[in-house]
């Protein structure tokens, strides 16, 4: 307690002595050199305290939320399209594992966050959908023998083509959300889909809501990933599921050097003659970098309080989706 | 806690492993070893030559052009396109023509003394107190008729040397000048009119490029105009008159447009084309 209280004293010391000299009242402590095993311990709590890595560049923690939401922002408009020309269209295929490993059935409440223009929550729609239509067909063929009344009834309750299924899609960004809805909208899908503008490291929802988590390629631009996985948990309900499809680490090395050569070159190139916009691509490629493997995430996930957690690698550990439940 | 400091540390241990780094601290060893590093290490603050520079790799540039090319064929208005054509294509004319300024004293004054044009640094209230038929008068009239200011200009990003970035950064700024002496509008065929001007003048392979594929798009009727008058008009213009470059605009304003056109040995279009609006 007492070194905190000095620590604090001796920062501020440090800090005002290009002001005039105020009576810094720890002469001893302020003659000390930085040099000094004290000094150079507590400049480095403060450094890792404040400081957090954007892509390759280093600024403060509240600097980077402001800069990945411009970065979004600038993006918005033509992600889907660069989404395509990066991975080649294969991100469709990333997203379809995911809803494959996922396995909803019509009834599933779902938690989409940083779901920005949709993608996840379409493609679990299409799912439940069709796993509905299944259903009852499956249904009607058992019953053969139906009385009039029965079958009209049968037809009136055909509203909720779902099952009750239902997708929340979370987004920090405006932008992202407004691509997301003209594309509901150009597509066809209303029923079970809802936009919530909101902030993965404090989701505006009650505890033990949802019965799945997912969050695509979304959480490696949080400044702090511990507390939007303690939010997972915590929104889940008990048996809920936290699904993360991400970037990670590739474990093959003749893959991993094409693939940065891939990214470093190309993909910048890729965002300045499609859209426009060199910075935002580079930034892409660079949080990837930073974000942690395989093991190291599923850690973190496990800190969080998930049980069972898992990982899967696609395409030689370019992406990989981790699993973890709330048990 | 155990797991952010790790998050951390990590990349830290990378970059022993692989010299370079981001932070502007170590610079030294940063570009000592740009060669071996590729160079996303160096594009945060330590390899930078001037606030907009974004350090390219010789394949990027290559991917750069071919990509900027496809692209402002494809769609026309991205002028930012031709832009990035011009920097990564250019960097042996910039040379020839940053010589070229040195040795004429004005250009030279000009590559000394760095004006840049935009609204913040033309006097706007001094252009329009001008007299009729001076030089600072067309130009304005220029800006007003065909609605463009001088500040749509991006940026020079993707050259590898300074002074050359400044080079074609005041090419850039010029070229509404060059449209009010040759008396160009800015529709697709003045436009192409004046890069058949540049491209005679600079020989920069953007501008031959632009020249020579830009009027793909030109209906059948501009397409003969423009071979039969405009272009041999544009070339012997562009042949006959110094380096554009080397004129200091800003301080010609007073200077009649006549007497401007005659110095540079500019003769009048020999037919109208019609402006915007």
């Amino acid at each position: 307690m007492a070194a905190l209280g000095s620590w604090a004293l001796w920062s501020s010391c440090s800090r005002g002595r290009s002001r005039a000299v105020l009576g810094c009242r720890l002469p001893g402590l302020r003659s000390s050199s930085p040099r000094s095993p004290l000094g150079a311990r507590l400049l480095s709590q403060e450094k890792e305290a404040t400081e957090t890595h954007f892509g390759f560049e280093t600024v403060s923690e509240e600097e980077k939320g402001g800069k990945v939401y411009q970065v979004f922002e600038s993006v918005a408009k033509k992600y889907d399209v660069m989404n395509d020309m990066m991975s080649l269209g294969i991100h469709r295929v990333w997203k379809d594992l995911l809803l494959w490993k996922m396995r909803p059935f019509p009834g599933t409440q779902l938690l989409d966050v940083a779901g920005g223009t949709g993608d996840i929550a379409f493609r679990f729609l299409n799912y439940v959908q069709a796993q509905h239509q299944r259903k009852q067909k499956k249904q009607l063929r058992a019953q053969q023998n139906l009385s009039w009344e029965e079958i009209a009834r049968k037809y009136q309750n055909e509203e909720d083509s779902l099952g009750g299924s239902r997708v929340m899609v979370c987004d920090i960004n405006k932008e992202m959300l407004k691509i997301g809805k003209q594309k509901a909208h150009a597509q066809g899908y209303k029923a079970g889909l809802a936009w919530i503008l909101g902030d993965a490291e404090e989701l505006p929802f009650d505890d033990d809501k949802f019965d799945v988590y997912t969050i695509a390629f979304g959480i490696r631009n949080v400044t702090h990933i511990d507390q939007a996985l303690r939010e997972a948990h915590r929104v889940l309900k008990p048996g809920g599921r936290f699904l993360c499809l991400e970037f990670s680490q590739v474990n093959n090395p003749l893959v991993s050097r094409l693939y940065d050569v891939y990214s470093f070159q190309v993909i910048p190139v890729l965002g300045e003659v499609i859209a426009g916009d060199w910075k935002s691509y580079q930034y892409l490629v660079e949080s990837i970098r930073q974000f942690p493997s395989q093991e190291e995430f599923k850690e973190m996930i496990e800190d969080a309080g998930f049980q069972k957690v898992t990982y899967e690698n696609l395409t030689s550990g370019i992406v990989a989706i981790h699993s973890g439940f709330k048990l | 806690m155990a797991t952010l400091l790790r998050g951390l540390l990590r990349p830290l241990c990378a970059f022993q492993g692989n010299p370079g780094s981001s932070t502007g601290k170590r610079r030294g060893r940063g570009k000592e070893s740009r060669g071996r590093v590729p160079l996303r290490a160096v594009s945060h603050g330590a390899g930078l030559l001037y606030p907009e520079h974004i350090p390219t790799s010789p394949l990027q540039k290559l991917l750069l052009a071919a990509g900027s090319a496809g692209m402002a064929l494809y769609d026309p208005y991205r002028h930012d396109m031709v832009a990035v054509l011009g920097e990564t294509t250019g960097h042996r004319t910039l040379k020839v023509l940053r010589d070229q300024m040195k040795r004429d004293p004005e250009g030279a004054q000009i590559l000394q003394e760095r004006p840049r044009i935009s609204l913040s640094t033309l006097d706007m209230d001094k252009l329009r107190g001008l007299p009729e038929g001076s030089f600072g008068c067309a130009y304005l009239r220029f800006l007003d008729v065909n609605r463009v200011s001088p500040d749509t200009r991006a940026p020079t990003r993707f050259v590898d040397d300074e002074e050359l970035a400044y080079v074609i950064q005041r090419y850039r700024e010029i070229h509404d000048m060059l449209h009010t002496l040759l008396g160009m509008p800015t529709n697709i065929l003045g436009e192409i009119v004046v890069k058949w001007f540049e491209a005679v003048q600079t020989g920069l392979p953007m501008c031959i490029l632009s020249a020579l594929f830009g009027p793909i798009q030109l209906s059948a009727q501009s397409l003969r105009l423009l071979i039969s008058e405009l272009i041999p008009w544009a070339v012997e213009n562009g042949r006959r008159a110094p380096c554009v470059l080397n004129v200091y605009y800003e301080r010609r304003w007073e200077q009649p447009l006549q007497a401007l056109r005659q110095e540079l040995g500019i003769t009048e279009p020999p037919l109208r084309v019609e402006g915007l609006v």
